[in-house]
């Protein structure tokens, strides 16, 4: 089969595969969509609260790991003492 | 050899015939302006099927469609203040709803990431951040396998190739309305309609032969 035989082709199901996607069956929403649109301009907003947010388990154990990583004595974060205490007696030279 | 006058040339000045479409738009309008309540109850049955067939088009799941276009109709009553006339009350109505559509369709492909690095790190909230994948409805129909699969190209589209292909090939606007809809030129359409359809056509074409 030629080349030209395959575009062709190809373009006819290109063209079917559009005609197909205009003909389809026309959606609409469901019945009293107006009385639904009516409700909400009638309804107060909702705003959402910072409590809604820590309602989110993910957003909650974030929360949590980073409380308890910045409350700690920040132990962790210095050196022993011991090894410090070494390190600056290695820096001067021993007492006669 | 006597010529008869054309129109133009005759004693009164020309007049434009007024569009009576254009003419009811304008006073639809007004009272919605007004804050009429019975127009804007014409405002959503003349247009609520359109906007609902684009959000539908665009988030592809009928209960987002809806809720999008409810939000549509909501900003048209709350800002048709300013709504100043300069484009066609259809191509602001689409325009919002486009615009509202696509911020969806962010949020959702945001929460998907959310949903991901959170499944990453492990804190199991699957459930709460997956995003349900809806098929379109019109790809459930036995026999249109072809039909969903460019549904599902048309859906992986950047954004404005997406649109401009839903509004003129699901939507069947006109070249014109595109750019209006989209705020650019009649070739900036067609350039991405190109590209869109350039896009599908790559990834539709190895099915095409087993047609």
């Amino acid at each position: 089969m030629s080349d030209s035989t395959v575009r062709s082709e190809a373009d006819e199901a290109w063209d079917d595969l559009l005609r197909q996607l205009r003909s389809q069956p026309k959606a609409r929403p469901r019945p009293f969509f107006y009385g639904r649109v009516h409700a909400r301009l009638t309804a107060p907003a909702a705003r959402p609260t910072l409590l809604a947010w820590l309602r989110r388990p993910a957003y909650a154990a974030l929360l949590a790991a980073l409380v308890l990583s910045l409350s700690g004595d920040g132990s962790g974060l210095r050196p022993d003492a011991a090894v410090t205490a070494r390190g600056a007696a290695s820096d001067y030279p021993p007492p006669r | 050899m006597a010529y008869a006058l054309p129109l133009l040339l005759a004693d009164d000045p020309p007049t434009l015939a007024p569009d009576p479409a254009a003419e009811v738009e304008a006073e639809l309008v007004a009272q919605l302006q007004l804050g009429n309540e019975a127009a804007f109850r014409t405002l959503v049955e003349r247009y609520q099927d359109r906007i609902y067939r684009l959000t539908l088009s665009l988030l592809r799941s009928p209960e987002e469609a809806e809720d999008v276009a409810q939000e549509v109709f909501v900003e048209v009553y709350q800002t048709i203040g300013r709504f100043r006339g300069e484009a066609a009350l259809s191509t602001w109505l689409y325009r919002l709803a486009t615009s509202r559509a696509l911020k969806n369709l962010r949020r959702a492909r945001a929460k998907k990431r959310f949903a991901y690095f959170t499944s990453l790190l492990g804190f199991g909230n699957d459930v709460l951040h997956e995003v349900p994948h809806h098929a379109h409805p019109l790809a459930l129909l036995e026999g249109q396998q072809q039909l969903g699969l460019l549904l599902h190209h048309i859906a992986r589209l950047p954004e404005p190739q997406q649109v401009a292909f839903t509004l003129r090939h699901e939507q069947e606007l006109r070249y014109e309305e595109i750019a209006a809809v989209l705020n650019t030129t009649v070739p900036a359409v067609e350039s991405l309609l190109f590209r869109a359809r350039k896009t599908l056509r790559k990834h539709l074409q190895p099915h095409f032969r087993h047609v």
